[in-house]
């Protein structure tokens, strides 16, 4: 989940701070290492986080497009300039075209503004924005909410009781509630110093950016990892399910499908599964994913050279073209499985299905997944030659059935020059004839349209008339007998217009 | 859409008294006569519906594209009205489909014409309809029982869709205040039931049919609240394709579907089989399958056309024609069912049976651009046709850290194929819910048992095992894994173990792998015992399971059990050697830079392996043959390990020293207390000691 920093550089981040005796900081310096702080925190435990940084006062600027590159951030911030007037809409503009631009509508982006609570004046200003927010034409509408799903931090430089002062706290409320209520408004505990921010950035590194840590079994085997991005918990149904649904800390591999079996899944989330090594010393867990290569080549050459269960399972799902299916909560599964990001790089992948108890209708249920070894004989087939998949639905959608739609004047005329067309072929096709004058009887039972029963009878005698002589004699018997059956239905008479009930040929032998 | 919205329940009240015989003055020719048979015939007059034909066609219609794309938990009930109600079917999900509600509907026939219009009404319909939404689903039933005490949270909302021919806009407002008293009389009636829930929310849609070329009487009204519990729409419809058209925009509404036009199908024309023509096929489906489309606010970019009613649009998207059949996992982010707006025209037909002989097609997004976006596929699963929307932004999980860059990421010799092979055993089947026992344990419980007791003991990498290594240990490896043994199994076990012991007699070579292990690799009763204690180890985390695992640990155990001089040998073998590794690794730390010597001496033990496993493994398949080949290889080794055991800097001297010694040693049988010496001194009387006990230790170590 990409993210992107919101900098307040307008001239009120410039007021200084008022500390006892030493140095004079502006809020400015605190904000910058409060960000300093997060920034060293992604570089190390979260690092595989694209982050934006954005500057803004009444304009917006890009300073850092999306990379993994912390140093670049660090450098932008230390070379912040004050400008003049906060304006928060037109910088949010800026974060919906920057985000959109990057990573289209659908990707949840985190946006962390960082500000001091003095939300500008006059026109522009964050009051003014929410104010007129309902006189708004189509051209000229709020940013908020965005079209991709959000989560909007919002750090104050400033204590709660100062912003509760004037209305800033409400029209923070305001903003992040029209973000769509996901995120949370960070403000600094006690007097503004060095280390009130870096607890205040503390929380929001606890809140959103501490990574997810587990454990992936497969029976005995087992193999710590990291989940990036961390999974988010997702709420199913407001109202059957209101509590959000979390993945559970321990995935469960519950067994192995074909990849073509599976075959392109929806799924809600993709994350990348990645080993980590645990250290056992410290009661805290490694950090050592895959970043600190550079740092600790000792550690990490260690954790490289021990067998881990991840890189089995990846090799081997990649060599099969299999996913392992893996459970992540009460009725709430995943996949595991190989991808390749280029031809030497691939990585163990984990995306996650609807929670739900059937979330791949060709799989069925998956609590109904058994063991091949508990079947009769195997459902693959000795050499693998069959599938159990796809589960059949138990009835048939229309488009799998003959259904009779005569909606269209068209799809009535085919069905009539069906029978018509067979009818002129008797008695060869005599089965194909009764078939579709069957369906056809059906559907005009059930349509109560007896009219278009008459009328077809009334055509199968005339096809009768015009009958050439070299007519097999079984040609004029079967017509007449159609058209008569035809007619008794389209009568109404329960004996005669079952809906079950089919025309049978007429039995004739004239062999004798 | 939430599980209990005004959606999962509706019920259609059709009007069936005798003004619905009526035509709906919509001809329909059905007698096409071909020119070759135009003389002299003279055709049929066509034919016309009735507004009630048209009425039962159009509803049909919408309920097969609502149960085509919902097939379960969304609920039709149909209501056919005229002196009095007809139900023609349940909330039942077996009730659910139209094959179902045509047999019933042609029970039910058209209206009869001289039935007195006195006694015949939509009324009873409706009331009925109300009685019907208080109904309990299964769904409602299943929800309420899983939640317990937050039952209340299991809504009951429902959508009443009436179509009848009304007199007067007084006459539809006659119809809704019914309605509304009726949910309230109904509501305290379900207060105080189980089977009944009160309505929190009714939505009724009243559809006045009226024949073609007449004014109508009724005046279309958007929806509008009468009561909390009841919002009310009136739309005033000719019959014939204008309902049609009414009907399938009513299901988009009611349904969140959403329009997508194919376009560019290839087909073959009918007369012409060499020739193909491009053809379009619209579908209906969820309109979340658009959902990028309508964020991004490109719809009209998307290729966005709106049709002839002005009412409905649809997107279209480009048939790309498949190259290959191959298999991918694509990232897909939704997959919708489909309904094809026309089911039974050439087209539709084509595409979908296409589709459902299992070919995918990708689709594309007409860009004005011109660059070309797959944003789409067309799939079929078990029958079911989806529209897969693929994932066509950039991803934030772009230039990841290889696999091979993280933990355990340099180890070679995984057992990748060994777990691919135990992949395909635990692969898993669905299980039908009728043969499944509800007492016992679920089949995904099983399948997580299975992978359990397959993992037990499941080294990972090719150097941490012997018996994995070996064709003979297969046939027990495969059995002792499972839940219950036979007889049979039993014995294959035993032959098994028993076929080790023939191995071991004849000193056939096993594959063990000396990488890691530092120096030579251990002898080969060394060999045996080490393949032996895994082999024990793998059967005892399974021992406990039955009677008959039990027997097979015991067969090994008793097995591997040797005469005791010959035990007493070994073990003191076995001691000389493990000194000897000691040693070896206080030598190795001492000298941190390596000796060309060693340096030459891994290489060459890497070829020896690589030499040593092909061999093994043609001696693995058959036990019985000799055992020659292996001697020349093993030389090398011995040669080369003088130079380690040596303390420091190795001088030529010594170089040449060991060499000579090594050569020596190999033409005489070596006196047992030099080659078993340690630093050249030898004990005496040291089974004195093992005798106490000491050897568990030693036991214990040997076994890594």
């Amino acid at each position: 989940m990409p993210t992107v920093v919101l900098m307040d550089v307008s001239l009120s981040m410039t007021r200084p701070v008022s500390l006892d005796g030493s140095e004079e900081f502006q809020r400015k310096n605190l904000a910058v290492h409060g960000l300093n702080m997060l920034f060293e925190h992604m570089a190390s435990n979260y690092r595989l986080e694209f982050t934006a940084l954005m500057a803004f006062s009444s304009l917006w600027e890009l300073l850092v497009p999306f990379n993994r590159d912390y140093n670049a951030l660090q450098d932008a911030l230390s070379n912040l300039e004050d400008y003049d007037k906060t304006c928060i809409e037109s910088a949010l503009h800026g974060v919906s075209n920057v985000v959109q631009q990057e990573w289209g509508s659908a990707c949840p982006c985190q946006v962390v503004l960082v500000t001091d609570g003095s939300l500008g004046i006059g026109k522009g200003s964050l009051r003014h924005s929410l104010q007129n927010l309902k006189q708004r034409g189509d051209d000229k509408k709020f940013p908020l909410p965005f079209p991709f799903p959000t989560k909007m931090y919002i750090m104050c430089i400033a204590n709660a009781e100062e912003l509760q002062m004037t209305d800033a706290m409400e029209n923070l409320e305001e903003l992040l509630r029209l973000s769509g209520g996901d995120g949370q408004i960070f403000t600094v505990d006690g007097p503004l110093c060095m280390k009130t921010v870096q607890a205040m950035f503390g929380s929001l590194i606890d809140y959103a950016y501490s990574p997810f840590h587990a454990v992936l079994h497969c029976g005995n085997l087992s193999s710590d990892v990291q989940v990036f991005p961390r999974p988010e918990p997702v709420v199913m149904d407001e109202e059957v399910e209101p509590i959000p649904r979390t993945v559970n800390t321990d995935l469960e591999i519950v067994g192995f499908i074909e990849i073509a079996d599976i075959s392109s899944p929806p799924v809600i989330s993709r994350h990348l599964v990645l080993p980590i090594a645990v250290n056992k010393d410290v009661d805290e867990v490694g950090t050592g994913t895959t970043d600190e290569l550079e740092e600790e080549p000792s550690a990490s050459q260690m954790a490289g050279k021990s067998p881990n269960f991840c890189v089995l399972l990846h090799g081997s799902l990649k060599v099969e073209g299999m996913v392992a299916l893996v459970q992540l909560g009460p009725e709430w599964y995943g996949m595991l499985y190989s991808q390749a990001d280029s031809k030497k790089k691939s990585n163990l992948m984990m995306s996650l299905f609807e929670p739900g108890s059937e979330p791949l209708p060709w799989l069925g249920k998956i609590s109904h997944l058994g063991p091949i070894s508990e079947a009769a004989e195997n459902p693959y087939g000795e050499d693998d030659s069959k599938s159990p998949f796809p589960v059949q639905p138990q009835v048939k959608r229309s488009y799998a059935q003959n259904v009779t739609v005569w909606i269209k004047a068209s799809g009535l005329q085919t069905d009539v020059q069906k029978i018509l067309r067979n009818a002129r072929k008797l008695p060869d096709k005599t089965q194909t004839f009764y078939k579709e004058l069957n369906r056809l009887r059906k559907a005009a039972l059930a349509f109560g349209f007896w009219e278009l029963l008459k009328g077809v009878a009334e055509l199968l005698e005339r096809e009768c008339t015009l009958l050439p002589d070299s007519a097999h004699p079984d040609a004029a018997f079967q017509l007449s007998h159609a058209a008569h059956q035809l007619k008794l239905a389209s009568s109404g008479d329960s004996q005669y217009a079952a809906f079950e009930h089919n025309i049978q040929p007429m039995h004739t032998d004239f062999s004798s | 859409m939430k599980m209990f919205s005004v959606a999962h329940k509706t019920v259609f009240v059709v009007d069936h008294c005798p003004y619905m015989s009526e035509s709906s003055r919509q001809q329909v020719e059905c007698d096409v006569l071909t020119k070759s048979r135009a003389q002299g015939v003279i055709p049929l007059a066509p034919v016309s519906k009735s507004l009630w034909t048209c009425a039962v066609e159009c509803s049909m219609e919408y309920c097969r594209i609502l149960y085509d794309i919902y097939p379960k938990d969304k609920l039709v009930n149909y209501v056919v009205s005229d002196s009095e109600f007809h139900i023609l079917n349940s909330w039942r999900r077996e009730n659910q489909s139209t094959h179902e509600l045509m047999a019933a509907l042609a029970a039910v026939g058209p209206p009869n014409p001289r039935e007195d219009p006195e006694c015949c009404s939509i009324l009873h319909g409706l009331v009925a309809a109300v009685e019907l939404l208080c109904k309990i689903t299964e769904l409602q039933h299943e929800k309420r029982t899983a939640l317990m005490d937050t039952a209340e949270r299991v809504a009951n909302r429902g959508r009443i869709i009436c179509l009848t021919n009304a007199k007067s806009d007084t006459h539809v407002r006659m119809l809704e205040d019914c309605i509304q008293e009726t949910i309230l009389e109904q509501n305290k009636l379900a207060a105080c039931s189980d089977r009944l829930m009160a309505i929190q929310q009714c939505e009724l849609v009243l559809v006045h049919i009226y024949p073609q070329g007449e004014d109508t009487l009724v005046s279309d009204r958007l929806k509008k609240e009468i009561s909390p519990l009841l919002t009310s729409e009136v739309h005033s419809v000719r019959a014939g394709r204008h309902l049609a058209s009414k009907l399938n925009i009513l299901v988009q509404q009611h349904f969140d579907l959403a329009s997508t036009t194919i376009t560019n199908i290839p087909m073959k024309e009918e007369q012409h089989a060499n020739t193909s023509a491009n053809y379009d096929v619209e579908l209906l489906h969820h309109r979340d399958a658009h959902l990028e489309f309508f964020k991004s606010g490109d719809l009209h970019m998307a290729g966005t056309s709106t049709r002839e009613n002005g009412l409905k649009e649809t997107i279209t998207l480009k048939w790309c024609t498949p190259r290959t059949n191959s298999i991918e996992l694509h990232y897909c982010t939704g997959a919708y069912r489909i309904s094809p707006t026309d089911v039974n025209s050439r087209p539709s037909s084509c595409l979908t049976n296409f589709l459902l002989n299992g070919r995918s097609v990708l689709l594309e997004q007409p860009r004005k651009s011109g660059s070309k976006v797959i944003s789409h596929m067309l799939s079929s699963h078990g029958g079911e046709i989806f529209l897969h929307v693929l994932n066509s932004n950039r991803s934030t999980l772009e230039d990841p850290p290889s696999i091979s860059e993280g933990c355990g990421g340099r180890v070679t010799d995984y057992r990748i194929t060994d777990f691919g092979e135990f992949m395909r055993e635990n692969r898993l089947t669905p299980v039908s819910e009728s043969s499944h026992n509800p007492a016992g344990k679920l089949p995904v419980e099983r399948a997580k048992a299975q992978l359990e007791r397959h993992t037990r003991y499941w080294p990972m990498i090719i150097s941490q095992t012997t018996i994995f290594n070996m064709q003979a240990v297969v046939p027990l490896a495969n059995l002792i894994v499972k839940e219950t043994l036979t007889e049979e199994d039993v014995l294959t076990c035993q032959k098994t173990i028993y076929n080790l012991v023939d191995m071991e007699r004849k000193n056939d070579p096993l594959p063990i792998s000396t990488v890691g292990s530092r120096g030579k690799g251990p002898k080969r009763d060394e060999q045996y015992r080490i393949m032996w204690n895994e082999l024990e180890t793998l059967v005892k985390t399974h021992a406990g399971a039955t009677d008959r695992h039990q027997r097979v640990l015991e067969c090994i155990v008793a097995c591997r059990s040797k005469p005791p001089e010959e035990e007493e040998r070994k073990k003191r073998g076995r001691k000389r050697e493990e000194r000897e590794d000691r040693s070896e690794k206080n030598v190795s730390k001492e000298t941190e830079d390596k000796s060309w010597a060693e340096s030459e001496r891994s290489v060459r033990l890497k070829g020896l392996l690589e030499k040593e496993n092909p061999e093994s493994e043609v001696i693995k398949d058959s036990p019985d043959s000799p055992e020659p080949l292996n001697k020349k290889p093993r030389l090398i080794a011995e040669e080369v390990q003088p130079a380690e055991r040596a303390k420091g800097p190795v001088t030529l001297l010594s170089m040449w020293t060991n060499r000579i010694t090594a050569a020596n040693s190999r033409k005489h049988q070596e006196f047992f207390g030099r080659a078993t010496s340690v630093n050249s001194k030898f004990e005496l009387y040291q089974h004195l000691k093992e005798e106490n006990g000491m050897d568990v230790h030693e036991n214990g170590k040997a076994s890594r």
